[in-house]
């Protein structure tokens, strides 16, 4: 009996035990981003989750969304600003750029005529993109800030917002 | 004083009135009325019945996501509202003719305008709007209407 009582228990905790360990995975603060695996202009493919380790900014947009390319030379400044910067848990910042582009050169032209250096990626699906829906992406720009482990620090947040949010994981 | 007063008060009234009213705040200036605008659903029931009389359906945006669409590409460069032109210039003027973008909301969607003016230019008498009021994605996809390949 003492044994039967011992195996439930171990069953029981062991399971708990395994789901803490195993983050959730959603889109709330709190939940593991979900994985994105989408080509760069290059053609070769750049995983979300190969980012790990990194304070990483989600950046949703398209070079036919005004707002979005307004945002851009903002981000561009916290990229250069950023990116060297020491944090308490990260080890550097980086911006994942997934772009719900429908025509390549588009999206092409744009990131080198302004100079964007940071990851870009594009099924060139625009709203079809598979992404759109995993992320639940209701209009742009939208963006998502996730920690070294991968989980949602904060959602779309812009401005000043989002220079603070960064600036919290910053080692003092 | 009084007078100024309920002056005020009819002015103060009558523009918040204005201003909440979906009809104005949508903008008096914009290029179709509310009885040129599509509801959605009603696209996708006359595609999903090939029995019923089909609309020919312009995508003016980004990619021709619906189903059956032609794709124009953005009316806001003019090679494309040029096209659209062309295309307008072989029909009939009463064609039951449906337009749509699905970029971003319509405040700031710059290809619905131009191609708009131009269908009422045209003197067409059976065009309409696709009300995607938020996006082609929250407003098309997500409710499983019909999609090109």
């Amino acid at each position: 009996m003492r044994i039967l009582i011992m195996a439930v228990a171990l069953l029981l905790f062991g399971g708990a035990g395994s789901t803490v360990t195993a983050q959730l995975c959603g889109l709330e603060k709190g939940n593991k981003a979900p994985e994105i695996r989408l080509p760069s202009i290059k053609g070769d493919t750049v995983s979300l989750y190969s980012l790990k380790g990194k304070l990483v900014l989600i950046d949703f947009w398209g070079t036919w969304c005004a707002p979005c390319v307004e945002e851009q030379s903002e981000l561009a400044r916290l990229y250069q600003q950023y990116k060297p910067a020491h944090f308490v848990n990260e080890k550097g910042f980086e911006i994942y750029g997934v772009a719900l582009e429908a025509k390549k050169p588009n999206w092409e032209n744009f990131i080198s005529k302004n100079k964007i250096s940071w990851i870009q990626v594009s099924d060139l699906k625009f709203w079809r993109s598979p992404v759109a829906k995993t992320y639940n992406i209701q209009g742009l720009p939208f963006n998502v800030l996730i920690d070294g482990k991968g989980v949602i620090l904060a959602k779309n947040l812009h401005g000043t917002d989002l220079e603070k949010a960064i600036g919290k994981n910053l080692s003092k | 004083m009084k007078t100024k007063i309920l002056t005020f008060l009819l002015f103060a009234f009558t523009t918040s009135l204005l201003l909440t009213n979906p009809l104005y705040s949508q903008g008096q200036s914009d290029p179709w009325t509310q009885q040129q605008l599509l509801a959605p659903a009603d696209l996708a029931k006359a595609l999903n019945n090939p029995k019923s009389p089909q609309p020919i359906v312009f995508s003016i945006g980004m990619q021709a996501i619906i189903k059956g669409s032609v794709d124009i590409g953005p009316t806001l460069r003019p090679d494309n509202l040029n096209t659209l032109k062309q295309k307008l210039n072989k029909l009939p003027k009463n064609s039951q003719i449906v337009v749509y973008c699905g970029c971003c909301p319509f405040s700031r969607c710059p290809n619905i305008r131009p191609a708009m003016e131009l269908l009422k230019s045209m003197q067409f008498t059976n065009y309409k709007l696709l009300n995607l009021p938020q996006n082609v994605k929250v407003d098309w996809i997500d409710k499983g209407y019909p999609m090109s390949e």
